[in-house]
């Protein structure tokens, strides 16, 4: 997804990892943590327009 | 002999009816327990504030399925238009009408009907605006370059065109527009299994 905002000429992408998100079940838990699976939030600016 | 493209559409149509079926028993049974966190709990997991979710009608508390909180790095500012992409049962519309104020425009997307007319319930319970438009992230209903914020949460995983996704984000957004975004990503690719399995994507 990163990759894509960049890709897709997003300026300024940023993601950092949501600590507190887990599956409510320790089974999807521990499956989720065997594919790496994680929630991260992602930030992004489209070019243009007045500078921050 | 179904070729790929077609056996793509097909596989996307059986997941957006077990997205809707999904967060729509979310929606109808928040006492109801999931693969994930949701309700008050979540969001208290993902610091929403005690105050503003005290102030949100009780329906669309209990009703949150996000993976975090987009509001964290919003930056929302009054008179600001804000998409919220799959805006459910509306939390988070509810909380960007109020940071942008009786000036500002907040248009949720949500691909049921039904969703969008309990979200604008909530609405209306809040006393804030919001206008919900039924339609799919991946054709957005909303004109080019006139948004200030596109908010999401936990939403963009469950689409099979990612790519067209953020292309419609980025067509949406004004220039200097800005995105915030939580959401599920794995670090493995997916054994075909798993992709081919829309009860997998929808939870």
């Amino acid at each position: 997804m990163f990759r894509l905002l960049e890709e897709s000429g997003f300026q300024k992408v940023r993601s950092a990892v949501v600590p507190g998100f887990r599956f409510r079940k320790d089974s999807t838990q521990d499956s989720a943590e065997a594919y790496g699976v994680k929630a991260v939030m992602m930030t992004a600016r489209k070019p243009g327009g007045k500078q921050a | 002999m179904i070729n790929a493209a077609e056996a793509q559409a097909s596989l996307e149509e059986t997941l957006k009816d077990e997205i809707l079926r999904m967060y729509q028993e979310v929606a109808e049974n928040p006492d109801a327990e999931f693969h994930f966190f949701h309700g008050r709990e979540a969001a208290e997991l993902f610091d929403y504030g005690s105050e503003e979710l005290d102030a949100a009608p009780r329906g669309a508390v209990d009703s949150f399925a996000g993976v975090g909180n987009p509001h964290l790095r919003a930056d929302i500012q009054p008179g600001e238009t804000v998409v919220d992409l799959g805006s459910g049962a509306g939390l988070d519309a509810i909380l960007a009408s109020r940071r942008v104020g009786p000036e500002g425009v907040v248009i949720g997307i949500d691909l049921n009907p039904a969703m969008c007319d309990k979200a604008q319930a909530h609405v209306t319970e809040s006393g804030v605006q919001m206008e919900c438009r039924a339609g799919r992230m991946e054709d957005i209903p909303v004109d080019d370059e006139s948004v200030d914020v596109v908010i999401s949460n936990g939403v963009l995983n469950l689409s099979f065109r990612k790519r067209r996704v953020v292309e419609e984000i980025y067509r949406v957004l004004k220039p200097g527009g800005r995105l915030s975004i939580t959401d599920i990503v794995s670090g493995k690719q997916l054994s075909q299994s798993i992709v081919n399995d829309p009860k997998l994507w929808a939870s």
